[in-house]
C-alpha cells in the first residue's frame, strides 16, 4: 500500500512539474511589451532604414572578455568639436543579443565640451557591443566589439 | 518604497571656468529586469529600473539620457560637462513605476 502511495504522489509531482514549464513559457511570452526589441529591428528605428557606417570617430571601449556579465563597464567616445554647427546628437549603445537589446540612448547638447558617455552593463551572453553615435548633420556613425562573457549576468 | 541614494560626483574635483570635466551621477539603485525568479517563492520579481536622466546646469538642459534595464545594479552615468561660470547642477532621474528623484551640486569654477 505504502508503495502504491508513493508512486502515486510521485505521478502527481511529475504532472506538477510538467505543467510548469509551460505555464513559465506562458508567463515569459505574455508581456512581450516595448521593452523587447532586437537589435535589428531597433537600429531600424533609430537610422529610419539608413543604417549606420562603421568609423574610427566613435571609440568604443570595453573589455574583451568580460568574467561577470553583471557588471561591464562600456564607455563611448566621439571626436567631434562640439559647436552649435557640428555636435554629436545622440549616443546609443546596444547589447545585440540582450533579451531588449537597447541599454541607453544618451542625448548630448554643445554645452557637454565633448562627446563621452560610459557607463556598467549586464549582458546576457557572449555577444557584441555596439554604439551607434547620431551627428547633427544626421549621419550616423557605429563602432562594435565582440565581448565573451564567462557568466551571464541576467538572471 | 525604500529611499532611493544618489550621488553627483565631479572629476577633477577643483576645476577653472572654460574647462570640460567629467560629471556622473551614482544612483544606488536594484535595476530589476522583471525577468529574474525569486528563488524562495518563485514568483517573478517585478520590473524595476530608472528610465531617463536629465541634466541639468544653471537652468538649462545638457544631457537627457534613456535607459534600459541593461544597465547594471546600482548604475553610474558619465558624460562630460563644459564649465561656463558659477552656478547648480541639478540631476532628476525618473523609475519605471514613475517616481521622481532629485539631486543637485553646486558648481565652483576657481580662478
Amino acid at each position: 500500500m505504502l508503495r502504491r502511495e508513493f508512486f502515486k504522489t510521485l505521478g502527481v509531482v511529475a504532472a506538477a512539474t510538467a505543467v510548469v514549464p509551460s505555464m513559465s513559457f506562458a508567463a515569459e511570452a505574455a508581456p512581450k511589451g516595448p521593452n523587447e526589441m532586437s537589435y535589428e529591428a531597433a537600429l531600424k528605428a533609430i537610422t529610419n532604414g539608413k543604417g549606420a557606417t562603421p568609423s574610427s570617430k566613435v571609440s568604443l571601449k570595453v573589455p574583451e572578455i568580460a568574467e561577470n556579465g553583471a557588471v561591464v563597464p562600456v564607455t563611448v567616445e566621439v571626436d567631434s568639436p562640439m559647436t552649435e554647427k557640428d555636435y554629436v546628437k545622440t549616443i546609443h549603445i546596444f547589447a545585440t543579443k540582450n533579451n531588449n537589446s537597447r541599454c541607453a540612448a544618451v542625448h548630448l547638447t554643445p554645452a557637454n565640451g565633448q562627446a563621452m558617455f560610459s557607463s556598467r552593463i549586464k549582458l546576457g551572453q557572449t555577444q557584441d557591443v555596439a554604439a551607434i553615435v547620431e551627428m547633427s548633420d544626421g549621419s550616423f556613425l557605429s563602432a562594435a566589439q565582440s565581448v565573451k562573457v564567462t557568466i551571464g549576468g541576467c538572471g | 518604497m525604500a529611499k532611493i541614494k544618489s550621488l553627483i560626483k565631479m572629476k577633477p574635483k577643483a576645476y577653472k571656468d572654460g574647462e570640460v570635466v567629467q560629471m556622473s551621477l551614482m544612483v544606488m539603485h536594484p535595476m530589476e529586469t522583471g525577468m529574474r525568479k525569486d528563488k524562495k517563492t518563485g514568483e517573478m520579481i517585478p520590473a524595476h529600473y530608472i528610465n531617463s536622466v536629465k541634466f541639468e546646469y544653471n537652468g538649462k538642459v545638457v544631457t537627457t539620457m534613456n535607459v534600459w534595464e541593461s544597465l547594471s545594479t546600482n548604475p553610474v552615468f558619465t558624460t562630460n560637462l563644459k564649465i561656463d561660470g558659477a552656478g547648480e547642477l541639478k540631476v532628476t532621474f525618473t523609475e519605471n513605476t514613475g517616481e521622481v528623484h532629485e539631486n543637485s551640486t553646486k558648481i565652483k569654477p576657481k580662478g
